[in-house]
């Protein structure tokens, strides 16, 4: 029939069109070849389809044959611009091609008008109006339509879609960030179809929550209620772990709590050591000495000297005093205030021979209110002096 | 938060304790040898202060593998060491009908086999918790979800044992540069007399 057809053509036309109409009837069977191609893919938009497809490519040359604007009955209008769009849309590039179709159509802004109205493919985005420029974007984006049924109402299933985008989405990243087994693929194998569907456009798709209904399924129940109980405590830590707040995605946060456990782990390690630098001049013996020092005017258990009677003293004394401290805890803060201003009478202590033991840790504990979160930056210099 | 006054005074305390417990056991210390003594009975002072909790057994279970702690951990837990051990074990399964296990894993692949999406982003956090539970303490025999409680805990515990040791150190320099200051005036005022 092409060879054929193009030789009437050849025949019957003026010879400016002779090239391009040869052109457009190459791209006539390269349309058609891929027109049947798709159709046979999508087996959802067939019915309409294939009822226009029987028509344009015949139609087509009988318009080229008889170049004049002259009126086409409705059903050539309707089939034929469609068709031209249809060419404009696969060859977007050829625009030789297009401009050839649009010269035998002659007034063929109206023809596309027409199309676009009667097109079954019609959607709320589609500019039902003027011009072909305008119109081919939205005619662009009908073959994609096609593969959707359209069944719901577009403006009904707008709203509807953007939430439903938004929990895909959210759901989809819970799933994703989550280090869940079985229900995950449930509710992804879910995602992939919708996100195909909506992929395109904003526009109707298969409803993802039907599917997403098997989650009755005792499975993926016990599989939600544990993932929501992994994403309270990642929350948790979140907040806890500073600079964590702005992160998404789990394997992120896990990686910030991973590096402030290692980072804590190493300052206590060199803390320990620090001490351990600063202790052989006082000598753990000599603990008590130092606190004692530190809270002035209070009683010291042990005597002035070291050594081994005053480890052992303290040893006991502490064991005793054990349950003591618990008892006292307001006495800690008067000497939260010595420790403050703490005093230089070491002889004070020696006056005070016999004192309660149980002060002796009372002035550490009182260490502690001493404000560790705002304590003196450590002096390297003076470590390195003394040592 | 859960960081209270109480658990900061016990920990202190069991920390000195612990300190004056390795200067009785050992008088001789090299500089490597008295901070491992140092960082042994601060960790044992934050587990004992901390109560019973999973990372506090399995740190101390991890501590008491090496023989040498487990004297110093004797002496300081007392009676209470025994009973700390046995619970923790991590080798430790929970008893699961093998019935019930094998049909859920059939449920997984099935589900795995249809749709292979999220693998990568699945396999990096699986990465990050098994790093998470080689860091914290007895993370090895933990779930998913109590690894996360366990891991906030030991968080807060690390910070004020980081709070503690540092204000510690702060008071003993302190008292250092006195004790120096001290020395040197008489120093001085013998020189001056001796003119």
């Amino acid at each position: 029939m092409e060879p054929g057809g193009s030789s009437g053509v050849g025949s019957g036309n003026s010879g400016t069109y002779t090239p391009e109409i040869a052109e457009s009837l190459r791209f006539e069977e390269e349309i058609q070849s891929l027109i049947h191609q798709s159709f046979d893919g999508s087996s959802a938009a067939g019915g309409s389809f294939t009822a226009l497809l029987g028509l344009p490519a015949n139609q087509a040359v009988e318009l080229l044959h008889h170049p004049g604007p002259g009126e086409p009955p409705a059903s050539a209008a309707s089939s034929s611009p469609t068709a031209g769009d249809l060419w404009r849309l696969r060859l977007g590039e050829h625009h030789a091609a297009t401009d050839a179709l649009r010269l035998p159509f002659g007034g063929s802004s109206t023809f596309v008008e027409r199309a676009a109205r009667f097109s079954v493919f019609a959607t709320d985005d589609s500019p039902a109006s003027s011009s072909g420029g305008g119109l081919s974007p939205g005619l662009k984006a009908e073959p994609p339509d096609s593969d959707s049924p359209p069944t719901l109402p577009a403006p009904a299933g707008r709203p509807r879609r953007p939430s439903k985008r938004k929990e895909c989405e959210k759901s989809k990243a819970k799933a994703v960030a989550k280090k869940s087994k079985s229900a995950e693929e449930n509710t992804s194998a879910v995602k992939p179809a919708a996100e195909e569907n909506t992929s395109g456009d904003k526009l109707p798709y298969v409803h993802v929550r039907a599917r997403r209904g098997q989650a009755t399924d005792s499975h993926s129940l016990a599989e939600r209620a544990r993932r929501e109980k992994i994403n309270a405590r990642m929350k948790l830590l979140q907040d806890l772990v500073p600079g964590c707040s702005k992160i998404t995605g789990t394997a992120l946060v896990l990686d910030e709590i991973i590096n402030h456990v290692q980072s804590l782990q190493r300052q206590v390690e060199f803390l320990s050591m620090k001490l351990a630098a600063v202790n052989p001049r006082i000598d753990f013996s000599g603990l008590d000495h130092i606190l004692s020092a530190e809270c002035g005017p209070l009683a010291v258990g042990s005597g002035c000297g070291g050594g081994a009677s005053g480890t052992a003293m303290w040893a006991s004394d502490t064991a005793a005093s054990t349950g003591g401290i618990r008892r006292m805890p307001p006495p800690q803060q008067i000497w939260h205030l010595d420790l403050v201003h703490p005093q230089q009478s070491s002889t004070v202590w020696e006056n005070n021979g016999a004192a309660h033991p149980h002060f002796l840790l009372s002035p550490a504990i009182s260490l502690v209110g001493y404000d560790p979160a705002g304590s003196v930056p450590l002096n390297s210099n003076q470590l390195k002096m003394e040592l | 938060m859960q960081v209270t006054e109480a658990f900061k005074h016990a920990f202190l305390k069991q920390m000195l304790l612990g300190f004056q417990a390795s200067a009785v056991s050992t008088k001789s210390m090299g500089f490597q040898e008295r901070k491992n003594a140092i960082k042994l009975s601060a960790d044992v002072a934050m587990a004992v202060a901390r109560g019973s909790r999973k990372w506090t057994r399995g740190l101390i279970a991890g501590l008491s593998e090496e023989r040498q702690n487990r004297s110093f951990l004797r002496l300081i837990l007392g009676e209470q060491y025994e009973s700390l051990l046995k619970p923790c074990h991590s080798s430790w399964k929970i008893p699961r009908c093998k019935k019930i296990v094998r049909r859920s894993l059939r449920i997984c692949w099935r589900k795995q086999k249809k749709n292979q999406s999220g693998v990568l982003a699945r396999t990096l956090v699986e990465k990050r918790t098994q790093e998470l539970k080689r860091l914290v303490p007895g993370g090895k025999s933990m779930d998913g979800s109590s690894l996360l409680d366990e891991t906030l805990d030991y968080v807060l515990s690390l910070r004020a044992q980081v709070d503690l040791m540092q204000s510690l150190l702060t008071t003993f320099e302190a008292s250092k540069l006195r004790s120096h200051s001290k020395r040197r005036l008489p120093e001085r005022k013998a020189s001056y007399v001796s003119k």
